[in-house]
């Protein structure tokens, strides 16, 4: 272990980011999507640095050159085991997306701008949205672009006090540490029977205006729903911010 | 009389042995029953109950910053060991002025070509010094290096889409403390406080193919630990710490800059992924993330150990002191001016 354990770290380091990027999606629950290929490649790097460093450890006379004291022998840094950690969690239970409870804590902000005019709404009927558009479409729009569109959201569920509940989607700029919440509080007939908490749906309907344009009586914007249904987890969990 | 003693002596140690191991197998065995019993009773439930949804956000919060640091930290470790490699030292001495006031401000500029984190310009400034290079521009260049290189400044503007402001404070700010630090230096420091190493080099000692790969093995190992205790560090601060205490600090700006500028010290997050973690303390103001993104990289205690183990504790101790105060000094200065 003490000759290998260099190459083992990185080799497992390697493995770890391939797992998430190359072979499959689950980098998503991470970061954000333009960081593939740099995972990828750095994944690659990772693993020939293990080899090289596998084949140079078999011959004990290079492992003079790391012994330049700052506090490890020829094992490498010391402090490189706690790579094990997330290496590992990656490898055989990557830690899920996050959910309900941090879209609770982190308590749901609208990002802040100016009452103005859109660009229009794509054509379609329902029209996709995310949820941080919607908010800043039913909150800041002084066109009301929303009026008289049907509009199709993606999130998770939440629960509020009495009874109402929200779609919810976190958005990330970069990686999961900085999401931010953004949501829809669901009502009409679909709405009757609120899903579990943390349950993804797809839900159909119409804006439902309230309180004045930029105003604190406005958020979190209404959808007057006609139609809630159950769907899977999407790839990304996130939305772009 | 003494044989009949030592008989009796012999059976009460004998008695007392035997009490002894009797002690000892029941109290064990009982200890070793009720672990058992308790951790085949409570373990399941147990180890569903500590993987709550709190922890299990520290998890994806903890791997995300890793996950997000891991192309950074490499690229930024595979140019500093190919130039710790390929690149001999007299290049850099030759280049810089032999007036120590002028020369420090290029060693500070100097920075901007190595590309690599804090780890990686402890060990170059260390041969600097050794190899001629006046002490005060080459610590001038060990402050500047980790935080204004290309690498630092791109993971800067990824992490604030949109803000170039804050790429260019990044650069002020850091730039300003490294070259005010290096002339406290040349007017204040003493040459005794500064105890070099001697003989073997501290920095990757052969060139060449092994050279780098043994430097690009080290440096990314080393870094990349630091870079777990970081992302742990972050992941705990952000789900342990009541979002109350964080609205008592982002509500007053100077409370922030400095609640900042000690977790920069105590994080230790590598200044080529520090700027993601600032772009997750959301609640802060602007300059307080500065402080935070220009302190990080010039004090936190894995440097200061490294500076320990290379320069000698007075030197260290004196040095992190002074230069936090510094950079907690030039930005604020930078972010009122700039931010």
């Amino acid at each position: 272990m003490r000759r290998y354990g260099p190459a083992v770290l990185l080799a497992l380091t390697g493995a770890a980011v391939l797992r998430i990027s190359l072979f499959g999606e689950l980098y998503l629950r991470y970061v954000q999507p333009g960081l593939r290929p740099y995972l990828i490649v750095s994944g690659a790097v990772l693993v020939l640095l293990a080899v090289a460093t596998a084949l140079t450890a078999r011959r004990p006379a290079t492992d003079a050159q790391d012994a330049h004291g700052h506090g490890h022998g020829p094992a490498g840094p010391r402090v490189a085991w706690l790579l094990t950690l997330p290496a590992l969690a990656l490898l055989l239970f990557p830690p899920p997306a996050l959910g309900s409870y941090s879209a609770e804590r982190e308590a749901a902000r609208r990002a802040a701008q100016g009452v103005g005019t859109f660009p229009a709404l794509p054509s379609g009927d329902p029209v996709e949205l995310t949820l941080a558009e919607f908010g800043s479409r039913a909150i800041y729009d002084s066109a009301r672009s929303l009026t008289g569109r049907t509009v199709r959201l993606t999130g998770f569920v939440t629960h509020g006090d009495d009874g109402t509940w929200y779609v919810t989607r976190l958005q990330v700029s970069c990686c999961a540490a900085d999401a931010t919440t953004g949501k829809a509080e669901i009502r009409g007939r679909a709405a009757a029977d609120a899903p579990p908490t943390d349950t993804w749906v797809t839900v159909t309907g119409t804006w439902h205006p309230e309180g004045g344009l930029g105003t604190d009586a406005a958020w979190p914007p209404v959808l007057d729903a006609t139609d809630v249904r159950r769907v899977a987890q999407p790839a990304n969990p996130y939305e772009k911010r | 009389m003494d044989d009949q003693r030592t008989a009796a002596e012999r059976t009460a140690d004998g008695l007392r042995l035997a009490l002894r191991a009797l002690v000892y197998a029941v109290l064990g065995g009982a200890a070793l029953l009720a672990v058992v019993t308790v951790a085949s009773v409570l373990g399941p439930t147990l180890a569903l109950d500590l993987y709550t949804p709190a922890v299990a956000a520290w998890w994806t919060v903890f791997t995300a910053v890793v996950v997000q640091g891991v192309p950074f930290l490499l690229l930024g470790t595979v140019v500093s060991a190919a130039m710790g490699a390929f690149v001999p030292d007299r290049v850099f001495r030759r280049l810089l002025p032999r007036n120590q006031a002028l020369a420090v401000p290029v060693a500070g500029a100097a920075g901007v070509v190595l590309p690599g984190c804090e780890c990686a310009s402890v060990p170059v400034a260390g041969s600097l010094m050794r190899r001629g290079v006046a002490p005060a521009a080459a610590l001038a260049f060990l402050l500047s290096a980790p935080a204004i290189n290309p690498v630092v400044l791109v993971a800067t503007s990824i992490a604030f889409p949109g803000q170039p402001a804050m790429v260019a404070a990044r650069l002020a700010a850091s730039l300003a403390a490294a070259v005010v630090m290096g002339w406290l230096w040349a007017r204040f420091g003493r040459q005794e406080w500064l105890r070099l190493p001697k003989g073997r080099a501290s920095g990757p000692a052969a060139s060449g193919l092994a050279g780098f790969l043994a430097g690009l093995r080290h440096d990314f190992l080393h870094a990349g630990g630091f870079l777990v205790v970081g992302a742990g560090a972050a992941a705990t601060f952000g789900i342990a710490v009541p979002r109350s205490v964080l609205d008592v600090f982002t509500g007053s700006a100077w409370a922030g800059v400095l609640l900042l500028a000690v977790l920069a010290v105590v994080l230790c997050v590598c200044s080529e992924a520090d700027a993601f973690v600032a772009a997750s303390l959301s609640g802060f103001s602007p300059t307080a993330r500065l402080a935070f993104m220009v302190v990080g990289p010039m004090v936190d205690l894995k440097l200061i150990a490294l500076q320990t183990g290379t320069f000698g504790r007075a030197f260290a101790v004196r040095f992190a002191s002074v230069t936090w105060v510094v950079a907690v000094a030039s930005s604020v200065l930078v972010g009122w001016w700039l931010l």
